[in-house]
């Protein structure tokens, strides 16, 4: 995988490579895989013989880049490759040379998953500060303390920013940021100022500002966010710009049971039907709604009266502009494919 | 039309594999619109293979057949550098859903035959779709393998032990390859080795909509794929044989066959089907379905338990038919 790490790099030399090292030990570590494997996955990433040494019971473990035992002696390990895993437990990587860019979060995340699975401290919730931070099931006081450890001020309001790992950033704002499993995967995810109302990372999403004991909140909302986005033409949400229904939307179940969804599904079937609501939605009136979508009004209106028989509400009055906009947020929502896309590269 | 969304059912991927994907998804994206395809043809882009064929005491030599518009096709011949004389074939489809990739992609695992047993390979830099829609990349694997029985000398292969053999993409082709040289009186063929492979334009199995937006190459993936080499024609009862071996009607006669698949990928179904429908027929194959396999798991994580048993399992076979 060492050979793909760089393929990343070299097709966009933004990438965090570092995140998605994290994101393959994460996985390792949820799927509880043995030692034989953590050293195989580090090898292949790394590019060089990984290896491991318990003290009790004895036992050495070293694994090349294919995944199969090293068939040579072990060699003097330089120190500076070498990480203590906790009692007895050692694990190295046999690097002949210059240190490697992701040499050092290799190691780290190597040592962090041969813990666990050797079962030393496994009692314990193992995840990192970032996690924890944005668990609304974990305690308040633990999230408060996983807050001054990344930095972050009680009492002062923050955004959380989601992205997806191929996300293209122009430039990078630095605050807190790790990887967070998510129900879509692994989700890059960023604290800023409240005051950060735009990122340039296509795609993102932006949460609502939040004091510290609320910022799993902005994360769900930065989430839905995320979702909303539909590159190239929408390339970054901001949770803002919905107000209190991104919230409404960030706390329903998915699969709930949603009879206007099914109605906009209806419209959707039309061959205009996308093009058309999503200009009523950002309109007051079909005269504007027409110019919106650039089409002659009576061309609109011919087809609200479409809308309007699917439906069976009108749009434009009292609560079905309501219905209408919570429902086609929810149909975006269901039919969101940002985070199945890699954000569309130019080629040299 | 319901107003809830019913989860879609499909085998889970195995834990290592899963986070292979972590860094797969970076460089091939599940899904894989007309749009991408230029993006691909340089994430997809071969590596430098000198190094490696160094260490493994591997000979590269380029050279040239011919196709039958006149076109010629580049291939490379490689073959262990200290087995003189006449060896055992192979004939190489490479993988790339036949718009991307080169005669050199995804060879590792191919070069193990070269050098655990001897055998020359020889791979094929077939012309690509869309820009190059079916026949061409099948006329220029056919041309590569009739090259290969005739020029047998020249190469140094033993023409009474050739094997055809291809990922995904590649792997499609060289079924096309044995169904003809059946039906072509062509050349004589000890085996076929069809790793993950493409087979049917149709997309009407239940693996081909259980893996939308996830792991390599999902149903999307696949319909670009083969709209490239197919256009209009996809699906219809136009489409030959060659291109799509799951149409063949008779799966009589042909060489014996390895197929390897993954459990969790599209391909799942139509790999099952052929290979039962070469049992059917009286033929011989052996069939391998790896549990929490994505499609060319193998390719993008050979270190995972999953990869090495895959690999494995198919050079075990690849022994047997070839070696000495």
């Amino acid at each position: 995988m060492q050979e793909l790490l760089g393929r990343i790099a070299r097709l966009d030399p933004s990438a965090s490579l570092g995140l998605r090292v994290i994101a393959c030990f994460d996985e390792l570590m949820v799927g509880n895989v043995n030692t034989r494997a953590l050293l195989a996955a580090a090898a292949s990433l790394a590019g060089c013989v990984a290896g491991f040494h318990s003290e009790t019971p004895a036992r050495t473990v070293r694994i090349d880049p294919r995944g199969h035992h090293a068939a040579d002696v072990r060699p003097e390990v330089d120190p500076a490759f070498q990480q203590d895993a906790s009692d007895g437990l050692t694990v190295w990587l046999e690097r002949n040379g210059e240190r490697q860019p992701n040499d050092a979060i290799v190691l780290e995340r190597l040592a962090l998953a041969v813990r666990m699975r050797h079962g030393r401290g496994r009692e314990s919730d193992h995840r990192r500060d970032l996690s924890l931070l944005l668990d609304p099931e974990v305690d308040v006081q633990a999230r408060c303390v996983s807050a001054i450890t990344l930095g972050l001020r009680p009492g002062t309001r923050y955004r959380v920013v989601c992205a997806p790992l191929f996300a293209v950033w122009p430039e990078h704002p630095q605050g807190p940021e790790d990887v967070v499993a998510t129900r879509f995967g692994a989700i890059h995810a960023l604290v800023l100022p409240a005051s950060a109302h735009e990122v340039a990372a296509v795609p993102s999403g932006v949460g609502v500002a939040t004091e510290v004991e609320d910022l799993h909140h902005s994360f769900r909302t930065a989430l839905v966010a995320l979702r909303l986005c539909d590159p190239p033409a929408v390339g970054s949400v901001l949770a803002d710009d919905f107000g209190g229904l991104i919230g409404l939307l960030a706390d329903a179940p998915d699969g709930s049971f949603q009879p206007d969804v099914a109605l906009v599904d209806a419209v959707m079937a039309y061959p205009w039907g996308a093009e058309t609501l999503s200009s009523v939605v950002r309109s007051h009136s079909l005269r504007q709604a027409a110019r919106e979508a650039g089409v002659h009004h009576s061309t609109m209106q011919s087809r609200l009266e479409t809308v309007n028989a699917t439906l069976g509400f009108d749009p434009f009055e009292g609560y079905g502009r309501t219905r209408l906009g919570t429902a086609y947020l929810v149909w975006r929502l269901r039919h969101s494919r940002v985070l199945d896309l890699p954000a569309p590269i130019a080629t040299p | 039309m319901t107003a809830e969304v019913q989860p879609v059912a499909r085998p889970p991927f195995d834990a290592e594999l899963r986070a292979g994907l972590a860094v797969v998804g970076g460089m091939f994206p599940p899904t894989i619109t007309p749009d991408l395809i230029d993006f691909m043809r340089v994430s997809y882009a071969a590596p430098p293979i000198e190094d490696l064929l160094l260490a493994k005491g591997i000979v590269c030599t380029d050279d040239v057949v011919v196709a039958p518009d006149g076109h010629e096709v580049a291939v490379s011949v490689l073959r262990p550098k200290d087995a003189p004389g006449e060896r055992p074939g192979v004939v190489y489809a490479h993988s790339g859903g036949l718009m991307f990739g080169d005669r050199f992609s995804g060879i590792d695992l191919v070069l193990d035959w070269v050098s655990d047993f001897g055998a020359v390979l020889v791979t094929v830099e077939y012309r690509l779709a869309p820009e190059h829609p079916h026949p061409y990349p099948f006329d220029d694997m056919y041309a590569a393998l009739e090259a290969a029985a005739s020029r047998a000398g020249d190469w140094g292969l033993r023409r009474d032990r050739l094997v055809v053999a291809g990922a995904s993409a590649g792997g499609g082709l060289a079924a096309g390859l044995a169904l003809a040289a059946r039906d072509r009186n062509g050349p004589v063929l000890r085996g076929q080795v069809l790793d993950y492979p493409m087979l049917d334009d149709r997309g009407s199995t239940a693996s081909t909509h259980q893996f939308d937006g996830i792991g390599v190459w999902d149903r999307v993936s696949n319909e670009t794929g083969w709209t490239a080499l197919l256009g209009d024609a996809r699906g219809t009862e136009a489409v030959s044989e060659y291109a799509a071996p799951a149409r063949a009607r008779d799966l009589s006669g042909l060489p014996p066959a390895f197929i390897d698949v993954g459990a969790a990928e599209i391909f799942r179904d139509e790999a099952i089907a052929y290979a039962d429908g070469i049992w059917r027929a009286g033929g011989d194959a052996e069939l391998h379905v790896w549990s929490g396999a994505f499609h060319a798991c193998d390719i993008f994580a050979a270190h995972t338990s999953v990869g090495r048993a895959m690999i494995r399992a198919r050079n075990d076979w690849v022994e047997r038919i070839i070696a000495d």
